[in-house]
Order: C-alpha cells, then sequence, then structure tokens
C-alpha cells in the first residue's frame, strides 16, 4: 500500500467492514435479548435473556472487533509523504 | 465528615497533577507546540488511545443517573446500556485512518480544521467551533455539578468544597499538560474507575445478602424488572433511540473524533478498537449491575430516595464501610473530570486554533513564538474551565437546557458533516451547512418544547432534517470548484 489512493480504498472498505459489523452486532443483539426473552431458562438466577442480551452481546462485540482487525484491517504508514 | 477519608482523593488529585506536569517538562524541547499541546503530538499508543477515548465518553450520569435508573428498570437497562460497546470500534473503525492521514497531510489539530479544509468554509468552522464550545461547556458545567452534589452525598461536606476539590485540580492540570496530560490522567481515571466498580460491586453485594439473596428478591417482589419491557418502563421506541443516541450517531462526537488524529500507528489504532470495547462494556454493564444489586440495599420506593440519582450516592453511604468510602468515591469523580478534561482541551482547541490563530493568520499576522503560544493556550484553557468552574457554582438553568441539548445536539450537527464530507465528493459546503445550522436549531427546538416523532426522542428529528438539509444544499446549489478535494480524494 504505497499511493494514497491506495490508502484511502482500503481505509474506505474498513469503514464499510466496519459498518457491517455495526449491523452484525444490532442483529445479534436483536436475537441475544428480545429473541431469547420467551425461553424459560435461568442461568445465574437470571433469565436467559438477561444474560445472553447484556454479557453476550459484550462477548460477541470483543470476539467481532478481533476478528475484523485481524482480517479486514491492514497496517499503512500514517507518516509517509503522499504519493500521488 | 471526617478529614482522613479526604486523603486518598487529595492524593489521586496531586497524582493528576504530577501526570501533567512530567508530561509538560517532557514537551518542552519537541517543535510543533499546537500539534503537542492539542493532540499530544500523534503519539498515543493503543491502550492509552483506548483509556482516553472511554474515559472521555463515560461520564458522571454514566457512574451516577445511568445506574439509577437500573435500580428502578431492571435488566432492560443494562440491554440497553450495552449498546454502548459500539462508542469506541465505531468511530476509530470509521474515522480513525481517515483523519490520522488527513491530520497529517493538512497539518491539523483539530476536527474543525479538517471540517474547514473539506468543505473550503470558514463559516461552517466558525459554526463547528461556536458548536463545540457552547454544548462543551454546558456539558461540563453537569459534569463539574453532578461531581460535587456525589462528593457532598457521599462525603458529607460542601458542595463547593467538592468543586474546588477536584473541579478546580481538573482545570489546572488540564491547562498545565494539555492533550497528552488529559490522555495520561485520563487512562489512570479509566483503571480506577475499573478498580471502583468492582470495589462498589463487592460491598453493594454483601450489604445486600448476596448475590442469590438479591435475586431472589428481585425475583419476588419486582418480577419487571426481570423483563426485557420491564412491565411498561422499557418502551421499543426508547431501546430504538437509545440505538441511535448512544450507539450509532456516537461516531460524530467531536471529542471522540480528535482521538483519531492523536495515535502514532495503525497498530495501535486496531489495539485501541479491541481493547476500548471491551472495557466500555466492563464499565456499562458493570456500574448498571451494581445499580440493580442496590435493591438489596435500598429496599423502599423511589419516592423513598427523591430521584433516581440519588440512588447510587446512598447506595455507596449505605453499603460501603466509612473508612473507605474515600476510596470508593475516586472511580465516579475519576468519571465526571475524565470527561470535564477531555471536553476541555478540545473546546480550547477551538478557540485557540480554529479562531484565535486561524483569524491571525488570515489578517497576515506572523506566527507565535511558541513560548507565547504556550502562555496564551495554557491562559485560554483555564480561563475557559473557570468560567465553567464558576458558572457551576450557582447554574443557571439555561445550563441544564444546554446539557440536554449537548450530546444529539452535537450528532445532530456533526453525523453527516462528517460522514459524507470525509467518504463522498459530492457533499459541498452549503448541505453541509445547512444541516449543521438547520438540523442542530431544529433538534433544540423539539427537544425544548417536547416535540416527538412518533414518541420518539428528538434525535429522530434532528439527525432526519440534519440529512434532509445536506442533501437539499449539496444537490440544489452547485459549489465553485473545491481545491481541497484532490487532497481528501487523492486519484479519484
Amino acid at each position: 500500500m504505497v499511493t494514497d489512493f491506495e490508502k484511502l480504498k482500503q481505509i474506505k472498505k474498513e469503514a464499510a467492514v466496519t459498518g457491517l459489523a455495526l449491523l452484525t452486532l444490532i442483529i445479534f443483539w436483536c436475537v441475544a435479548g428480545f429473541g431469547m426473552a420467551g425461553v424459560d431458562v435461568s442461568v445465574f438466577y437470571l433469565p436467559l435473556w438477561a444474560v445472553t442480551g447484556t454479557v453476550g452481546v459484550w462477548l460477541f462485540a470483543i470476539i467481532m472487533v478481533c476478528v475484523m482487525v485481524k482480517f479486514f484491517f491492514k497496517d499503512m504508514d500514517l507518516t509517509e509523504v503522499e504519493d500521488r | 465528615m471526617n478529614f482522613l477519608q479526604l486523603i486518598p482523593l487529595l492524593l489521586f488529585m496531586v497524582v493528576m497533577v504530577g501526570i501533567s506536569f512530567y508530561v509538560r517538562r517532557e514537551a518542552a524541547s519537541e517543535s510543533g507546540f499546537l500539534s503537542h499541546y492539542f493532540v499530544g503530538n500523534r503519539a498515543l499508543g493503543g491502550f492509552v488511545l483506548a483509556m482516553t477515548t472511554v474515559a472521555t465518553y463515560s461520564s458522571v450520569s454514566s457512574f451516577v443517573g445511568g445506574p439509577g435508573m437500573a435500580w428502578h428498570i431492571g435488566f432492560g437497562w443494562i440491554y440497553m446500556a450495552v449498546v454502548q460497546v459500539t462508542a469506541v470500534f465505531l468511530v476509530l473503525g470509521i474515522y480513525g485512518k481517515r483523519v490520522a492521514l488527513l491530520s497529517r497531510k493538512l497539518n491539523a489539530v483539530t476536527v474543525v480544521d479538517i471540517i474547514r479544509a473539506r468543505y473550503s468554509s470558514d463559516a461552517l468552522a466558525a459554526v463547528s467551533a461556536l458548536v463545540i464550545v457552547l454544548f462543551f461547556a454546558g456539558t461540563m458545567t453537569a459534569q463539574f455539578v453532578g461531581g460535587a452534589r456525589l462528593f457532598a452525598a457521599t462525603m458529607g461536606y460542601d458542595y463547593e468544597m467538592g468543586l474546588v476539590v477536584f473541579g478546580l485540580i481538573v482545570v489546572i492540570y488540564t491547562a498545565i499538560g494539555g492533550f497528552r496530560a488529559v490522555a495520561f490522567t485520563d487512562t489512570l481515571c479509566a483503571l480506577v474507575m475499573m478498580a471502583g466498580i468492582v470495589l462498589l460491586f463487592y460491598f453493594v453485594l454483601q450489604a445486600g445478602g448476596g448475590y442469590a439473596n438479591i435475586m431472589q428478591n428481585i425475583a419476588d417482589k419486582h418480577p419487571e424488572m426481570l423483563e426485557p419491557f420491564s412491565g411498561g418502563n422499557m418502551p421499543l421506541g426508547l431501546y430504538f433511540t437509545q440505538w441511535l443516541l448512544v450507539g450509532i450517531c456516537t461516531i460524530a462526537l467531536p471529542q471522540s473524533v480528535v482521538r483519531g488524529i492523536s495515535y502514532k500507528d495503525t497498530k495501535g489504532l486496531h489495539q485501541a478498537m479491541i481493547i476500548g470495547t471491551f472495557v466500555v462494556g466492563f464499565m456499562n454493564i458493570g456500574i448498571n449491575m451494581i445499580g440493580i444489586l442496590s435493591r438489596g440495599v435500598l429496599t423502599e420506593p423511589l419516592s423513598a430516595y427523591g430521584t433516581v440519582d440519588n440512588i447510587i450516592p446512598t447506595s455507596i453511604a449505605t453499603a460501603i464501610p466509612e473508612s473507605i468510602v474515600g476510596f470508593a468515591i475516586i472511580g465516579p469523580l475519576a468519571a465526571s473530570i475524565s470527561t470535564i478534561s477531555g471536553l476541555l482541551i478540545v473546546a480550547a482547541s477551538s478557540v485557540i486554533k480554529d479562531v484565535f490563530i486561524h483569524y491571525r493568520r488570515k489578517n497576515g499576522k506572523g506566527e507565535l513564538s511558541p513560548t507565547r503560544l504556550r502562555a496564551i493556550s495554557v491562559v485560554a484553557t483555564a480561563t475557559l474551565g473557570v468560567v465553567v468552574f464558576l458558572v457551576a457554582l450557582n447554574p443557571p438553568s439555561v445550563i441544564w437546557l444546554i446539557n440536554m441539548f449537548a450530546f444529539g445536539g452535537l450528532e445532530t450537527a456533526f453525523f453527516w458533516v462528517l460522514i459524507f464530507g470525509l467518504f463522498t465528493k459530492w457533499a459541498n459546503k452549503y448541505g453541509a451547512l445547512f444541516s449543521a445550522v438547520g438540523g442542530t436549531i431544529c433538534y433544540c427546538f423539539s427537544q425544548g418544547f417536547g416535540i416527538k416523532l412518533f414518541g420518539l426522542h428528538p434525535i429522530v428529528i434532528g439527525i432526519s432534517l440534519s440529512l434532509l438539509f445536506f442533501l437539499a444544499g449539496s444537490f440544489l446549489i452547485k459549489d465553485k470548484e473545491n481545491k481541497n478535494l484532490e487532497v481528501f480524494f487523492p486519484g479519484e
């Protein structure tokens, strides 16, 4: 990744991936919370949704960000003088 | 009232001032004062970047008002609060590299610098600076007041005494050390907040007779606290608007975006996204869980405690042994001071860089010497802080309005301006100006007069109208050729 054009292309790709990650998280949040509200299972004295919709969403977000950063984000030199 | 209780807090504040002196001394030999003072010379590592972003974002209301609501609502409140896990990875993932590269190319140190260059508009930059200073001032005042009230309620000292103990000191260390001091003290604050959550969690659990006992009580007496809609207390619309207000739209908060200018390399940015997501989730779930567990300590109906804002202070005073209240109070106060310092330095950068320096240069006046610039910046930051401090001593009612408008107002003003400006070529200054001015006015108007669309929070009106204004301005009025577009979109 040498030129500014290539960097911009990668940055746009990463922004789009971040947007998709947001969408995925929203879906997970809906399923893990509202979706689990009817399930009659207790975990740690709590209904299942209260665990999956809170701690579950948090852990999912961490894993998702790790995957995003490892597989879709690339290192780039920020100090390099532009090469247009 | 016991002076010994004050010692941990005083020591903590001394350390904060010490940090600011340390980074100040380190700065003396470095060039580029503005870059150093306002963005820490773009040298932050991943851990500090994560901590300063989270600490600035997490305010005293995250520690007091929020968990008070959790006590009232139950797990629905945590389910809603957990959407804030987006607060770090979204803004850094979308803008982190974009603003880092642009700020180096443009020699920008503020978000307004980037907006000015993108749209070639001094008017838009002036509006942006005004919005930032006004809303930040309101938010800072609320942080001062919230922190000082908490201090007074738990320690038994006067409100004014609390303001002086932590309020004046935060102004001093921010003015002395600039952004670098803010970033490092924020890191300490975030660690202390996390430790404070663990401490509070432990003692509230103990005082309530243990986890199983508290949960059994909730299931028996308040079963609605275990439902996502909390027996009607948490309507679906509230979930929806919270996703906008404290989730998606937080990418537009200038105090978060500016952190994209401040880090050293992309490796650090990637680390910060992971660490920040961990920390913001830990804090939001942890502190709101404490609110729920406080049901074991505060068993009366809400009317017995006044408002939900009194729940956490009362819980601290009831559950925590007097000998360690002085430690326990540091966590919530750290939330308050780290937000104040983060906002104060950005507000000061708007006054100095976006207004004072810009118009000085525009009028053909020469460069200021670093020594003179340092003096002016320190004095401006301190003055701004002291003005807010004085307002907090006796806050007028308009301040509460400004604070109430602040979060959504900043999001309405900057959401489309930043996202379209940094990622599309068609966005022009008319669209941006209409969006920032029109959207924010409409938002404040609907917030002030309680106008709601389908019963939803006014952010829905603000962000929708702001979008319409942006599109109308950009497509109906043609802008003259913008020479900066090549810098923003090379090769496109």
